[in-house]
């Protein structure tokens, strides 16, 4: 039996912690400055029926509001896939370089003459739009027109790597001198896809394609 | 409150005559050693167990479960039973803390031989009613500022909050703030500041938001009731909620706006929209937003440039500092300062601690902690080794005397 007057007490700490509690249930009222006008008029009428975003707005699905800040130098957590589920093995020679906000992984490779290539290691749920939109992504990206359908299988190549299904492909750009090349696998793993996107001037892209498939192999789960 | 809980137990206490051998066995409960001991083992095992169970559950979750609980609660898997398997920090704090004191208390004799000890106690009373004050009011939020951009709030770590903004006096805009709890009720609110009634028709913890022409899983998902505003063409997709520390969970909801006239819409809110989303209601223009719950200021503060110096030739790290401007309301202040880590701007009750950055170095992530019982542990840990140094020190002096006294004997 508790003595009556201890009672006071119980009673006074389940006050204090239920009133901490109500706080969070309150709807406030309150009169703030402005916020800063935002680049572009905001929507005040459906979208557009192609389903594309009014000119100057930001990409939809990206936070405006990251989250805590998990360590000091990756700044913060934008929306990227959770965790870092993947882990590798990279060459000596490639440099890495701090991840950012976005990537999971980083690396410079240098070649000659100044020349430097870049490996991008980035995951994300779901998956982001499927191998052929993610492909013709990456198309444009080295001024590459965007594949058929029917064409897609045949510029892809299917590495299996442990319990991995790789999804690998190898583009040359059609402008510049040198043009750059893109290595690119397209990794899923348990409901993310994991991107490692490898671009740079051909020339040495095709100098670390061993490399880089030698990296792949050594893809294993954290 | 020390004082109060002290006037309390002294009063029972002095409840002596008569004292039943019930009163009795309790006060020798609450006086005993063996109640410290146990209490500290207990709270040996918490932390071992929940500094385990962090990995599961990140710093936030592990906090509210294991240590700001009065039980520790083990969900019977498949259903929704909690059961308490094991005492949590409040009650094992609480114990302590009734422990102490009672002890001190009973055994409390003046005189100076006895002040050490007395002080380190109170020293360790004091520590433990700053951490409750701590649990209770402490506020941990964080500040986002790109270089230029100054701001007036923080935004919460974990919770968001339904606002519905009026945008039409020219100065000020007057915000109604519904916290992500009553949004989770998934109920009509009706509110004497809004002219309409705010209806949440569904809500998720943890979203994403893709438009749906964006992804083949965003083009399959299920249909939305959305009528209105951007939501319109997008798919919200649930995830599973995450408790990792570098994470934060983003909510979304479809919330239905009805005037008295009608219906005016459905929309997705999320902040993952990118763009505020606006309606018109009796000539007004009217915000909806699903953002981070805001912790609004008496002053503004500015980046003016952010930092980050690496060691030559190198990308590591050497020093991470934010120069900010700090304008009060009332004019009072007006000053620039840097904040660098272990060197946080103190200013009106708050603590900015540097603790990110983003966008190639030009925004800055400030952590904002308001503690009004901050300077509590400091005070405590100051008693705690006076305390202990009048204690050991009267030890020492007695030792010496002794020693010399049988130098001097033979």
């Amino acid at each position: 039996m508790i003595p009556p007057r201890r009672y006071s007490t119980f009673a006074l700490l389940a006050l204090l912690s239920a009133a901490a509690g109500c706080r969070d249930r309150e709807i406030v009222t309150y009169r703030a400055p402005k916020d800063p006008a935002p680049a572009a008029q905001p929507a005040t009428a459906p979208v557009a029926a192609t389903g594309q975003l009014p000119d100057g707005h930001p990409p939809i699905g990206q936070s405006t509001n990251p989250g805590p800040m998990g360590a000091m130098p990756d700044g913060t957590a934008p929306t990227v896939a959770a965790g870092n589920a993947l882990a590798w093995t990279a060459p000596a020679h490639w440099l890495p370089k701090p991840a950012g906000s976005v990537r999971k992984g980083s690396y410079n490779i240098p070649g000659d003459e100044g020349a430097v290539a870049d490996l991008a290691i980035t995951a994300f749920p779901g998956d982001t739009g499927g191998l052929f939109a993610n492909v013709n992504r990456w198309r444009g990206q080295i001024g590459l027109p965007p594949l058929a359908q029917a064409e897609l299988e045949a510029s892809v190549q299917h590495l299996d790597v442990g319990a991995f299904h790789i999804d690998f492909v190898d583009l040359t750009g059609s402008g510049g001198n040198p043009p750059m090349r893109l290595l690119g696998a397209i990794v899923p793993h348990e409901g993310q896809t994991w991107f490692f996107k490898l671009t740079g001037p051909a020339p040495l892209v095709a100098r670390e394609l061993p490399a880089f498939r030698e990296f792949l192999s050594t893809l294993k789960v954290r | 409150m020390a004082i109060q809980l002290d006037c309390f137990v002294a009063s029972l206490l002095a409840m002596t005559p008569p004292m039943t051998d019930l009163l009795r066995s309790f006060r020798n409960l609450f006086v005993s050693l063996q109640l410290t001991v146990a209490l500290l083992i207990l709270s040996l095992i918490l932390v071992f167990v929940a500094t385990l169970d962090q990995v599961n559950l990140g710093i936030w979750a592990v906090q509210a479960k294991y240590f700001r609980s009065f039980a520790v609660l083990w969900n019977v898997p498949h259903t929704d039973i909690s059961l308490p398997v094991f005492p949590g920090g409040y009650f094992i704090g609480g114990l302590l803390l009734i422990n102490l004191v009672c002890a001190h208390v009973y055994r409390f004799s003046l005189g100076w031989r006895k002040s050490g000890i007395q002080l380190a106690h109170s020293g360790l009373i004091l520590l433990l009613v700053g951490e409750l004050l701590t649990g209770l009011l402490a506020k941990e939020s964080f500040m986002r500022l790109d270089q230029g951009e100054t701001k007036q709030y923080s935004d919460s770590f974990t919770y968001s909050e339904l606002v519905l903004i009026d945008h039409s006096d020219a100065e000020l805009d007057t915000v109604v703030a519904i916290p992500e709890a009553l949004v989770a009720d998934k109920k009509s609110i009706q509110h004497p500041r809004l002219p309409f009634q705010v209806t949440v028709k569904d809500y998720y913890p943890n979203v994403t938001v893709q438009m749906r022409n964006q992804s083949a899983a965003a083009a399959a998902a299920a249909p939305s009731p959305v009528t209105a505003g951007l939501g319109v063409q997008a798919a919200m997709i649930p995830l599973a909620i995450t408790y990792k520390p570098d994470e934060r969970n983003i909510p979304g909801a479809y919330v239905g706006i009805t005037s008295p006239e009608g219906p005016l819409g459905i929309w997705l809110v999320s902040p993952l929209l990118g763009l505020p989303q606006t309606f018109q209601h009796a000539g007004k223009t009217w915000e909806i937003a699903l953002r981070s719950q805001r912790h609004y200021k008496p002053f503004a503060v500015t980046l003016l440039k952010f930092s980050h110096d690496r060691y030559p030739g190198t990308e590591i790290p050497k020093n991470f500092s934010s120069r900010v401007r700090v304008r009060s309301d009332d004019g009072t202040e007006d000053r620039e300062t840097l904040i660098f880590m272990n060197n946080p701007l103190r200013y009106g009750g708050y603590t900015f601690y540097q603790a990110g950055f983003d966008n190639n170095d030009t925004t800055t992530v400030l952590q904002v902690v308001r503690n009004p019982g901050w300077v509590l542990p400091y005070v405590a840990c100051v008693m705690m080794g006076l305390g202990l140094i009048i204690q050991f020190g009267f030890s020492l002096t007695g030792f010496f005397r002794k020693r010399t006294a049988a130098t001097s004997g033979t």
